[in-house]
């Protein structure tokens, strides 16, 4: 065990794979938690549905890229691992995207002008059964 | 601790862990192979879920009034703390990593329980999550048939055996009966006010030798305007059903438009109001309908007069079913209660109290508005104009816009299968941890180490956007 009292203070490429520093686990960690924190209170503020959902997705994406990078290695390891994961983030861009591309052609047989509702059917009152 | 012999490899020119395999040259070989096979994995993990993420975004893309009201339904508190616990337990997985490859043994065992233990926590709190919408019927598709509003109300529902006090009335829509309990729901049947909005309960009950406990047989909220919902002919006291040309309900159900981005409003039609004897339920009156909309919100603001008329009439019965009891106070006007058979029910007297909201804006608008409602005698009620807030937290009393099973169809969808994964994780890692009790990780085979922590990575991954997504709608 005394051998690795070197290998904290050098964290670098050792043997076969990168170690990561006990800095970069932890100070990842609180950032995450941190993170958490904040998209829980950010909805608390009101800044119209779209902006709040924006806010989480932002602080999501700031999420996961930290565990991407530092938990999973991503920035010291074979920039092809990186190649392969960003194709599967790219490709599941696409499946979105196009998808949601087509979406205006559902739906949307009921449009609703607030101004002017539709008129409601009147009737006579029911007969109610004693 | 390793008790694995070294000399089975040396004629193949291996040196250390005997896990490394004859096909590869070398320990760093082997390792990159899995690393590579992991990666690939992990892939197609992205493009396993992105099918599910597309689902989520055109569903609420289209429906946000679903959303809306739906994810009140879920509990914050339990998804932030499954969100760190998982954050926690993605840093003690690379924290494990890290051990193996510093042969840190103790920390590496220390760090893979702390793992395991994590995953069970988080399946744990998934546990209590799923059993509560079990029990309030708040589940996928069909059985989307919730016992409480987003907001903890009690609903009436379809094929009810609700729980507790709740109702447990099962209806017959073609016979127009049902049988069972209504549960207390206090809604405004008078379009004619829409903006009236007073807290009463009933202070005391009189005369009963039926009801179990006085004190919480009646705790009505208020009699409450439920505006932007969509009462449709299923949800019992409710019933939106139009008249046919001889003015008896119809099938139909009340017309109803969906703003794209508002939650669905009513207008028109006729509701019946239904009330219990013992274990019988039936209509007892009706009443146009809606309660209120946004437009007669307006326009009473405006000070136009409504359009809708006319009213319920006073019900008062009282229902018994096991343990449970509730009484079901209705009435149609509540500003001249001259009916006499307010209060009256089975010998019962009833005696009502309201307390108006604080005022807000005008205080002389509510000035010796709050009187005491007694058995027969006119009464007033206390007035306020509904804010934003109000409109919005009694949407949220109400019963769930159509096609709310889709929001839970596709939470199920989507948490079932991350919890399948955080389930194969918990198997992973107990492996891992026999494995790293016999000694099997050194610096150079840790491998499976590093590859089930990268899974696990990828699972606290698409945690990290589900919570918000699910959770966290504003």
């Amino acid at each position: 065990m005394a051998s690795t009292a070197d290998h904290d203070h050098h964290d670098d490429h050792h043997g076969i794979s990168h170690v990561a520093s006990i800095k970069v686990l932890v100070g990842t960690g609180g950032a995450l938690l941190f993170l958490t924190i904040v998209t829980v209170l950010a909805t608390k503020i009101d800044l119209g549905p779209n902006m709040n959902l924006a806010l989480a997705m932002f602080i999501a994406v700031i999420k996961a890229t930290l565990v991407i990078l530092f938990f999973m290695h991503l920035k010291y390891d074979k920039i092809f691992h990186t190649v392969v994961f960003m194709s599967a983030i790219l490709a599941a861009a696409l499946f979105v995207g196009f998808t949601l591309m087509d979406s205006g052609q559902y739906q949307h047989t009921n449009i609703w002008n607030p101004d002017s509702p539709p008129v409601a059917p009147y009737g006579p009152r029911p007969v109610l059964p004693q | 601790m390793s008790e694995q012999p070294h000399a089975a490899h040396d004629e193949h020119g291996h040196h250390g862990s005997p896990f490394i395999a004859h096909h590869y040259d070398d320990a760093q070989h082997q390792f990159d192979s899995g690393k590579f096979g992991i990666w690939l994995f992990l892939a197609q993990e992205v493009l396993f879920f992105s099918a599910l993420f597309v689902a989520y975004i055109l569903y609420r893309h289209h429906h946000g009034e679903i959303w809306m009201y739906a994810h009140k339904y879920l509990d914050t508190k339990m998804g932030a703390i499954n969100t760190a616990v998982l954050i926690f337990s993605s840093l003690t997985a690379a924290w494990a990593v890290r051990a193996a490859q510093l042969r840190q043994q103790k920390l590496l065992l220390a760090c893979l329980a702390t793992t395991l233990l994590c995953a069970f926590g988080f399946l744990v709190i998934k546990y209590f999550e799923y059993t509560h919408k079990v029990h309030e019927h708040i589940l996928f598709g069909k059985r989307f048939d919730p016992c409480i509003s987003s907001n903890g109300t009690s609903l009436p529902t379809k094929n009810n055996e609700c729980p507790g006090t709740k109702s447990t009335v099962k209806w017959d829509f073609a016979a127009g009966t049902g049988t069972g309990c209504l549960p207390d729901i206090a809604i405004d049947q008078d379009p004619r006010e829409p903006l009236v909005q007073a807290n009463c309960r009933v202070r005391a009950v009189t005369g009963s030798t039926k009801l179990v406990d006085k004190k919480e047989v009646f705790t009505k909220k208020s009699e409450q305007v439920i505006p932007n919902v969509c009462f449709d002919g299923e949800y019992g006291p409710l019933g939106g059903l139009l008249p046919d040309a001889n003015g008896n309900p119809s099938k139909s159900k009340f017309p109803c438009w969906k703003p794209k981005h508002q939650p669905a409003v009513c207008k028109g039609g006729w509701f019946y109001a239904w009330g219990c004897e013992g274990e019988k339920c039936e209509k007892k009156s009706g009443g146009e309908g809606p309660f209120a909309t946004l437009q007669a919100c307006d326009d009473a603001k405006r000070g136009k007069s409504s359009a809708l008329g006319s009213q319920g009439k006073a019900t008062v019965s009282d229902c018994k079913h096991g343990q449970a009891s509730a009484i079901v106070v209705e009435w149609g006007d509540h500003t001249v209660r001259h009916s006499p058979e307010v209060g009256h029910g089975d010998g019962l007297e009833i005696e009502v109290e309201c307390d108006g909201p604080s005022s807000v804006g005008n205080p002389d608008y509510f000035a010796d508005k709050t009187q005491e409602l007694t058995p027969g005698a006119p009464t007033t009620t206390t007035k306020r104009p509904l804010d934003h807030h109000d409109l919005k937290e009694m949407s949220y009393s109400g019963p769930p816009p159509e096609h709310t099973n889709m929001f839970f169809t596709i939470y199920f969808a989507m948490t079932g299968l991350h919890g399948i994964h955080v389930l194969f994780g918990v198997f992973i890692f107990i492996w891992l941890l026999i494995r790293a009790a016999k000694g099997h990780f050194t610096p150079d085979y840790f491998g499976p180490v590093d590859f089930a922590a990268l899974y696990w990575h990828i699972v606290d991954l698409i945690w990290i956007f589900l919570f918000p997504l699910m959770y966290l709608i504003h």
